[in-house]
C-alpha cells in the first residue's frame, strides 16, 4: 500500500475559530475515504487547505511525499489533486463544453494562443460523466442540479487528477441522479482513482468508501471501516448529541 | 466561446474596414475629424476591455496608462528631438512597464478595491505631472507644438483607421483562442480557473501588458495627431467615463462591442451638439449610458444578440 | 506650529464629516457609492439656491439641502443599488456614470461657472497668530456634533443598532428579524443627508462648481481605504491623519503636493494592508 496523500498536524484558524485543529491522516493510492462530520465540522476547510485556497497556519500536507503547503493552487493541480465544490459555480457565460475545455488547457500563454481547443477530448469527458451531447452547448444556468454536479466532475476530471476531493457530491440530487453519479464514481474507482468524499448522505456514501474518518469542530474523532466509525460513541455524540 | 475563425469572419472584417476606407469620399472634413476621435476612442475602449472587460479587474485609471504613452513620446520628441520612429516604440514599452506597476495591486486585491487603487494612480499622475519637472511636462499647461504625423483630416483619418483596424483584428484573433476563453473565465470565477491548473497571475499579467501596450500605442499616436497634450484633458474622470462607457455600452468582453460603443457615443455627442452646445450634452449622453447599463450590463452587443435569438427562435 | 495644529484640526473635522456618509454606506451595503461626491454638490447648490438666489433664511437652506440629499440617497438606492442587487462592481460603475450625469445636470441648471458662497457664519477669530473664520470653525464644530450624534444613534437607538447589526452580518441580522432592505434604505437616506450637510460646509470653505464632487469623493475614498470600513472612530482618526498630512505638506513641503501624499497613502495602504489600518470591523 503506497500512501499518496498525507496530512500531518494541520492547523487552520479563522480569527478566533479553529477550523482545523491538528488534523492528521493518510490516504493510500486507489483508496476511497469518506470524511464525515456535522455541519461546520471543517470538512470543506480541509479540502481548501489541501488545494491551497486557504493557507494552513501550521502542519504539513504531502502528495506523493512532496510538500504542498508552499505551492500555489494551480501547481497542486498539476501534481495530481483536484476538488469539486459543495456549491457548483461553473463559468456562467460559457457553454458546457467550453467549461470542460478550461480544465484541459495548457498552462502556457503561447500554447493557449497556438493550440486549438481540445473539443474532442472535452466531449469524451462529458460523455464519461453521463452528460448528454445535447447539453454540451447549453449554458450552465439551464442545467439541473444533477447535471451541474456532473459538469463539476467533468471539469475536475479534465485536469487528470490522481486524487479527487469530492465535496457533497450528492447534495440536491434526486435518487436517480445519486445512483447515476455513484455508478460513475465506482467506475473510476475500478480504474484506480483515489477519493476523499464528503457527504451528509451517509447511506449513499457507505458503498463508495473503504474507510471513514470522522471529525467535529475541526478535530479528528475516529477512523475505521464505516460500521465501526458509525458505532463509535464520540461520533454518535457529535452527530446526534447523545 | 472559442468558435473557429472562418472566411465569413474575415469577409466581414474586410467589408467593415473597406467601407470605413471609403468614408472620406462621402463625408465632410468636420465629420471626418469626429470619426478620427471615434477611432482613437475605440482603441482606448478595446484596451480597457482586454484588461477589465474580460478579467473583471475594473480599471479606473486607464487614462493613467494612455497618459504615460502620450507624455513619453511627447516629451521625447518635443524636448529631446527624438525621432517619432523611436519615441513611439519607447512610449509603448514605458506604458507596458507602467501596466506592470498597475498590476501589482491586483495580486492582492480585487473588485472594488482594485478599481480604487487605479483611480488613485490616475489622480496621483494628474498632480505629479503638474509639479514634478514642469520644464519637461509643461506643467498645468502641458505641451503644444508636438510634431504631427499627418497633414489634413483625410490622412489623419487613414492613419487612425489603420491603427484601429490592426489592433482590432489582432485582439480579436487573440481573443478567439483558448487564451481569450481563459481570460473571460477569470472574470466569471477566478478560483475555478486556478483550480483548473492555470496560473491566473500569469494570465492577468499578460492581459495587463497587452491592455497597457494598446493604451500606449493609442495614447502615443493620439498625441501626435492632436499635436498637444494637457493634464486636465487627459487625467480626467470625464475621459475615464467616456472610455468605460464606450466599452460597456457596446458590450464588454467582445471586440466589436467597445468599437461599436465608441462610435455610438461619439456620434451621439456630435448629434447633440447643435441642440446642446455645452457640457450639458453629457447629461443626455450619460443618462442614456446609465439606462442602457441598468437595462443590460452586457451592453448593446448582448441586446442585439438576444433580439436575434428571439427572432430566429420564433422562426424555428 | 500652532498654526499647523489649528488648521489641521479644522480641516480634519471637515474631512471626517465628508467621509462619514460614504463610510456608512460602505459598511452597511458593502458597496462604494462613487456618486457620493454628488450629494455634496447637490447639497451645496440647494443651499445656494435657497439662500443666495431666493434670499430665504440660512436654516431653511440647510434643511432644503438635507431634504435633497435624503431624496437623492433614497432614489439611488431604489433605482440603482436594488436593481443591480448590490453587485459591488456594477454599483461602482453605475454610480460613476450617475456622478457624471449629475455634474452635467448641475451645469444645465446653474451653468458652468464657479459660484462663491457667502460664509454661513460671518467673522474671524484671531488666536495665537492664526486667523480662523467663524465659518470653518462652525463647520468643524458641526462636524464633531454630527459625528458624536451619529455614534450615539448607532449605539443607543433601535434603528442604529439594526444598522450596526446589518453592517456586521446581513444574514445574521435578517434571521433576528431585521429587514436588511429597509435598513439599507434608511442608511442610503441618512448617507445622503450627511453628504448634503458636508456639501454646504465644504462649498462655503471652497466654492461651488460642477466638478466640485471629485475632491471630496477622493477624500472619502482615502478615509475608507486607510481606515478600513465601518468604525466611526476609525473614520475620525483617519480623517485627522489625512487632514494633518495635507496641512503639513502644504506648509512645510510644497502647496502643489497637497494631494500627492493622500494618493500615495491610498496606494500603499491598499497594497500593503488591504484590510486598512483598523481592519474591517462593524460600525
Ligand atoms: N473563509 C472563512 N472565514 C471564516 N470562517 C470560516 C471560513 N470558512 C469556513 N469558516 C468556518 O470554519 C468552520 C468550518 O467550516 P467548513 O465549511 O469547513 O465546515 P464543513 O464541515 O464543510 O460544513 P458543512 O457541512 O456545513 O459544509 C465553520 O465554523 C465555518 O463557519
Ligand atoms: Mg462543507
Amino acid at each position: 500500500m503506497t500512501v499518496i496523500l498525507e496530512l500531518e498536524h494541520v492547523v487552520k484558524r479563522f480569527g478566533g475559530l479553529v477550523a482545523t485543529n491538528d488534523m492528521s491522516f493518510e490516504v493510500a493510492k486507489g483508496e476511497s475515504v469518506g470524511l464525515i462530520g456535522p455541519n461546520g465540522a471543517g470538512k470543506t476547510t480541509i479540502f481548501s487547505l489541501i488545494m491551497g485556497e486557504h493557507k494552513a497556519d501550521s502542519g504539513s500536507i504531502r502528495l506523493h511525499g512532496e510538500e504542498l503547503t508552499k505551492l500555489a493552487t494551480h501547481k497542486r493541480i498539476r501534481r495530481g489533486v483536484a476538488r469539486t465544490y459543495q456549491v457548483p459555480r461553473p463559468f456562467a457565460d460559457m457553454d458546457v463544453l467550453a467549461n470542460i475545455e478550461v480544465g484541459l488547457m495548457p498552462d502556457s500563454i503561447m500554447a493557449m494562443i497556438f493550440t486549438a481547443p481540445a473539443d474532442e477530448e472535452a466531449r469524451a469527458i462529458a460523455r464519461s460523466v453521463g452528460l448528454n451531447d445535447a447539453d454540451l452547448h447549453r449554458d450552465p444556468a439551464e442545467l439541473s442540479m444533477g447535471d451541474l454536479r456532473k459538469l463539476e466532475l467533468a471539469r475536475t476530471l479534465a485536469t487528470k487528477p490522481e486524487v479527487m476531493l469530492l465535496d457533497e457530491v450528492f447534495a440536491g440530487l434526486t435518487a436517480g441522479e445519486i445512483e447515476q453519479i455513484s455508478g460513475l464514481l465506482n467506475e473510476k474507482r475500478q480504474e484506480g482513482m483515489t477519493y476523499v468524499i464528503v457527504s451528509h448522505d451517509l447511506r449513499s456514501l457507505e458503498p463508495l468508501i473503504d474507510r471513514a474518518i470522522a471529525m467535529t469542530q475541526g478535530t479528528f474523532v475516529c477512523q475505521g471501516d464505516y460500521a465501526t466509525v458509525m458505532s463509535d460513541e464520540a461520533v454518535r455524540m457529535a452527530y446526534l448529541g447523545h | 466561446m472559442s468558435t473557429q475563425i472562418t472566411w465569413k469572419h474575415l469577409a466581414l472584417w474586410a467589408l467593415f474596414l473597406g467601407g470605413m476606407a471609403l468614408l472620406p469620399m462621402l463625408v465632410g472634413k468636420g465629420t471626418l475629424r469626429t470619426i478620427i476621435f471615434a477611432n482613437y476612442l475605440a482603441i482606448f475602449a478595446m484596451s480597457w476591455d482586454v484588461l477589465s472587460g474580460r478579467t473583471g479587474y475594473i480599471s479606473f485609471g486607464h487614462p493613467f496608462l494612455i497618459g504615460i504613452g502620450a507624455y513619453t513620446t511627447a516629451i521625447l520628441s518635443y524636448r529631446f528631438d527624438v525621432p517619432v520612429g523611436i519615441s513611439i516604440p519607447v512610449a509603448v514599452i514605458v506604458t507596458m512597464a507602467a501596466g506592470t506597476l498597475f498590476f501589482l495591486p491586483a495580486l492582492r486585491i480585487k473588485g472594488t478595491y482594485f478599481a480604487l487603487v487605479t483611480l488613485a494612480f490616475m489622480e496621483l499622475m494628474y498632480q505629479l505631472v503638474q509639479v514634478i519637472r514642469p520644464d519637461l511636462t509643461g506643467g498645468t499647461r502641458g505641451i503644444s507644438g508636438v510634431q504631427t504625423l499627418t497633414r489634413g483630416a483625410v490622412n489623419g483619418y487613414y492613419l487612425s483607421l489603420a491603427l484601429m483596424g490592426v489592433i482590432a483584428i489582432s485582439l480579436w484573433a487573440m481573443m478567439k483562442t483558448r487564451l481569450g476563453t481563459a481570460l473571460s473565465a477569470i472574470g466569471m470565477n477566478e478560483e475555478a480557473v486556478e483550480g483548473s491548473g492555470l496560473n491566473t497571475t500569469k494570465l492577468k499579467l499578460f492581459a495587463f501588458m497587452v491592455g497597457a501596450g494598446v493604451a500606449g500605442i493609442g495614447g502615443a499616436f493620439y498625441v501626435h495627431y492632436l499635436g498637444s497634450i494637457a493634464p486636465r484633458a487627459l487625467f480626467d474622470i470625464n475621459f475615464l467615463f467616456t472610455i468605460i462607457v464606450a466599452a460597456l455600452i457596446g458590450g464588454a468582453s467582445t471586440i466589436i462591442g467597445p468599437m461599436a460603443g465608441a462610435f455610438f457615443l461619439t456620434f451621439l455627442l456630435e448629434y447633440l451638439r447643435p441642440f446642446l452646445p455645452g457640457a450639458e450634452r453629457y447629461f443626455i449622453y450619460g443618462s442614456i449610458a446609465l439606462i442602457l447599463y441598468m437595462y443590460e450590463p452586457k451592453g448593446l452587443y448582448e441586446i442585439l444578440r438576444k433580439a436575434r435569438e428571439r427572432l430566429t427562435g420564433a422562426n424555428a | 506650529m500652532s498654526q499647523i495644529l489649528i488648521q489641521g484640526l479644522l480641516l480634519s473635522g471637515l474631512y471626517a464629516l465628508i467621509a462619514i456618509g460614504f463610510t456608512l454606506i460602505f459598511s452597511v451595503g458593502r458597496v462604494l457609492n462613487l456618486a457620493y461626491g454628488a450629494y455634496l454638490m447637490l447639497g451645496g447648490y440647494a443651499y445656494f439656491w435657497v439662500v443666495q438666489t431666493m434670499h430665504m433664511p440660512k436654516l431653511l437652506g440647510i434643511l432644503v439641502a438635507i431634504g435633497v440629499g435624503v431624496l437623492a440617497g433614497l432614489l439611488k438606492h431604489r433605482l440603482i443599488v436594488k436593481p443591480l442587487k448590490s453587485d459591488p462592481v456594477a454599483v461602482e460603475i453605475a454610480t460613476l456614470i450617475l456622478a457624471v450625469v449629475i455634474q452635467a445636470g448641475v451645469v444645465l441648471v446653474f451653468n458652468d461657472s464657479a459660484k462663491i458662497m457667502h460664509p454661513i457664519v460671518n467673522g474671524v477669530w484671531r488666536v495665537g497668530g492664526a486667523t480662523v473664520t467663524y465659518n470653518i470653525l462652525t463647520a468643524t464644530i458641526a462636524s464633531w456634533v454630527i459625528l458624536i450624534g451619529l455614534y450615539y444613534f448607532v449605539r443607543k437607538t433601535h434603528v442604529g443598532r439594526a444598522i450596526s447589526a446589518v453592517s456586521m452580518d446581513v444574514k445574521g441580522a435578517a434571521i433576528s428579524g431585521i429587514n436588511p432592505d429597509r435598513i439599507n434604505m434608511i442608511t442610503w437616506g441618512l448617507s445622503g443627508a450627511l453628504g448634503a450637510i458636508a456639501g454646504v460646509f465644504f462649498a462655503s470653505y471652497t466654492q461651488l462648481s460642477p466638478s466640485m464632487w471629485v475632491a471630496p469623493l477622493i477624500i472619502a475614498v482615502a478615509v475608507v481605504i486607510v481606515g478600513g470600513i465601518g468604525s466611526i472612530i476609525g473614520t475620525l482618526i483617519v480623517a485627522h491623519i489625512i487632514g494633518f498630512m495635507e496641512i503639513i505638506s502644504t506648509t512645510l513641503v510644497a502647496a502643489e503636493l497637497r494631494g500627492v501624499f493622500t494618493m500615495l497613502l491610498i496606494i500603499v495602504v491598499l497594497v500593503m494592508m488591504p484590510k486598512g489600518l483598523f481592519g474591517r470591523g462593524e460600525l
